[in-house]
């Protein structure tokens, strides 16, 4: 398969990582954290990557965001070279092609959900009358329209995983990433959203890079990578 | 299903979005973010609004009521020192004959920048009178009719001659308040006595009081022109007075008086007396109730300035998770930036308007008990001034961390806890 990204392939590559290095300076000196590391995610695929705490997976999460740079490497989403892109730039290709899921949901406090879905588009430039179809949409992939005008410090620890889950996905992103998705979660409501994660990367076919320690999520991807001192296996 | 519609973006493309993204719809939302976000944490805020609201009621009250206090402190003082009345005169040098001072140099005189009115005068020293066959000797003064105005004289008694009477030269005089209780036993029982001064009879019409009636209340008053034209030994009027506008002025104007003497008739003579020592005591007196008002009004600011600053750094710092999450969701640095602009705004303003609301309720209260009304003009002002205040406070202090928010990099406000 050509390098060049088809918006017409159902299977386009979305993330392409190659040889990609993270030292960390220090006052003692560097620490390598990610020393080679290669990722190829597709559309409509969902890589678990695990490895034990300290071994560099926020770091991984954290590049992949466009929070922080690599050392060294190469890192194309959807056909473009992100790294090569402007601090504002980055900020507008997150908003429109990245969402996020965080281990501690994050959810605005004192904010209902529609406030909290409302947000990501107010930053998009949405216009006001296109985002209340745009936010059920959302929450309808997550069977939460009913608790639409709800404020968010009233849901479930479940539920509010699904709102940030909807919220990640109210800008149509090419690919999510989600650190610890069902981290804070009982085994019911993680069998739940991961549900939710599979139809999504079947229905929208987005791609999807989920970071976790647990095996049960790791089950529920398509594929599984272990980064292991610095080297990603899978 | 537009979720998993396809996008391909190029880098052109994101250069356009951010182009389209910069409307004036896009600050309309993050206004009614930044505002929902007040008022959802309002008790967080309730402190420093207090304090600007408290401060801000303050500089309205000193501002409006001061300035009131300041013109009635003005006039009492004055009326005290006679600090802004300068007195001109021609001196008698040897056995020249003694100068006085013409019509049109006292017009140039009144032309002078400061100068708010001058009046000459005509005088004899030792005029004498009888009362019942008692003979009673005093300063006879003619006067024009805006002599009183001058130094803020008043009747006690009757009325002061006007105008009318100097155009008339009527035979009527004013008299100082102890002569008149010398002759007549109690002052109001002078008034419509006739005196006889010079072999002529003048009509008593008031009796002269005042603040500064003290050191003439041996004299009577004539109007000049009836003093000019009866009065044997009656000077020319070789001395006048002028008042100046404010204390500021007096330096200058008598400094100012000989060159326009000069350029307008011989100065042989001339002095110019000034009350230096209660001018500066004057001007001492009010240098410290300025400064009082102004650092009153500079603490307000800088109270109210670190109130806000303060607190924005503390919410900066408490909001160090939001501010990643929302560049996550791919906030700009300027759409940080402006949200907690905006929400320092919105606190001096809303701090602001409360201020106006209780500094006026102090006006009323203080202007109640002043007795007076209070000036609508300057309250006006002061609404401006503190709103224009709130708003360089909100941006002058909340710039500082709100530029921080935006600049704080999205790992480190990921991995804060
Ligand atoms: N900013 C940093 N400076 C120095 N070392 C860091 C920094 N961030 C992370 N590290 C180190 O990098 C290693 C990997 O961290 P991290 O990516 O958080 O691992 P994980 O998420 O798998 O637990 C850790 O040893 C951590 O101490
Ligand atoms: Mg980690």
């Amino acid at each position: 398969m050509s390098n060049q990204y088809d918006i017409a392939d159902d299977n386009a590559l979305v993330i392409d990582i190659n040889n990609l290095t993270k030292t960390y300076q220090t006052g003692a000196g560097g620490i390598s954290v990610l020393k080679d590391v290669n990722l190829h995610v597709r559309r409509g695929e969902m890589v678990a990557v695990m490895g034990p705490s300290g071994s560099g997976k926020s770091t991984l999460l954290f590049i992949l965001g466009l929070f922080q740079p690599p050392s060294t490497g190469g890192y194309k989403v959807a056909g473009v070279d992100v790294l090569s892109l402007s601090r504002d730039q980055q900020a507008i290709f997150r908003r429109e092609m990245l969402g996020f899921v965080f281990q501690s949901c994050d959810l605005l406090e004192n904010s209902t959900v529609y406030e909290n879905l409302e947000l990501p588009l107010i930053y998009a430039g949405v216009r006001r009358r296109e985002r209340p179809d745009r936010i059920r949409e959302a929450l309808g992939m997550v069977n939460l329209e009913h608790r639409l005008h709800q404020p968010s410090n009233r849901l479930s620890g479940g539920e509010r995983q699904r709102v940030s889950i909807a919220r990640a996905l109210v800008n149509e992103p090419e690919f999510i990433l989600a650190d610890e998705p069902t981290g804070q979660l009982d085994r019911e409501n993680s069998l739940r959203v991961l549900e939710y994660f599979t139809k999504i990367t079947e229905e929208a076919r987005t791609a999807m890079v989920v970071v976790t320690h647990d095996n049960m999520t790791a089950e529920h991807c398509t594929r599984k990578c272990v980064l292991t001192d610095g080297y990603l296996n899978g | 299903m537009a979720i998993g519609k396809r996008k391909k973006i190029t880098v052109a493309e994101l250069d356009r979005i951010r182009r389209r993204g910069a409307g004036p719809l896009r600050y309309y939302d993050l206004v009614l973010v930044s505002i929902r976000e007040v008022l959802r944490k309002r008790r967080r805020y309730i402190g420093v609004l207090a304090s600007i609201a408290l401060g801000m009621a303050g500089f309205i009250v000193i501002i409006t009521m001061g300035n009131d206090l300041k013109k009635n402190f003005n006039n009492d003082l004055d009326l005290l020192g006679g600090a802004t009345i300068m007195n001109a005169m021609f001196e008698q040098i040897q056995l020249e004959r003694q100068e006085w001072f013409r019509e049109r140099t006292l017009a140039a005189i009144g032309r002078i920048p400061g100068v708010l009115d001058t009046t000459k005068v005509a005088l004899k020293a030792s005029a004498v009178t009888t009362w019942h066959d008692r003979l009673f000797g005093f300063n006879l003064v003619g006067c024009e009719a805006n002599y009183w105005k001058v130094f803020s004289f008043n009747a006690t008694v009757g009325r002061l001659f006007d105008q009318q009477d100097v155009d008339a030269g009527a035979r009527v005089c004013v008299v100082g308040a102890d002569l008149a209780r010398q002759m007549f036993g109690q002052e109001d029982k002078g008034l419509g006595q006739i005196l006889s001064i010079d072999d002529n009879l003048y009509t008593v019409v008031g009796i002269l009081g005042g603040v500064r009636a003290g050191d003439r209340s041996q004299f009577v008053f004539l109007p000049i022109t009836t003093a000019l034209a009866r009065v044997g030994g009656v000077s020319q009027p070789y001395s006048c007075y002028i008042r100046c506008a404010t204390w500021d002025d007096v330096a200058t104007v008598a400094a100012a008086v000989p060159g326009v003497v000069k350029a307008n008739q011989p100065d042989r003579g001339l002095r110019v007396n000034v009350a230096w020592e209660p001018l500066k005591q004057v001007q001492r007196i009010f240098w410290w109730v300025e400064l009082f008002i102004y650092s009153s009004i500079v603490a307000t600011m800088i109270l109210g300035g670190f109130g806000i600053w303060n607190i924005m750094m503390a919410t900066v710092t408490s909001r160090t998770r939001e501010i990643g999450l929302k560049k996550a969701m791919g906030a700009l640095d300027s759409d940080i930036l402006y949200q907690f602009l905006f929400e320092a705004l919105c606190v001096t303003l809303s701090s602001s308007v409360f201020g106006v609301i209780l500094g006026r309720i102090g006006i009323e209260y203080m202007s109640r008990m002043l007795g007076t009304r209070p000036p609508e003009g300057m309250f006006v002002l002061c609404l401006l001034m503190g709103l224009a205040f709130a708003a360089i406070l909100g941006v002058g202090a909340g710039l500082y961390p709100s530029i921080r928010a935006s600049r704080m990099q999205v790992v480190d406000a990921m991995r804060y806890e």
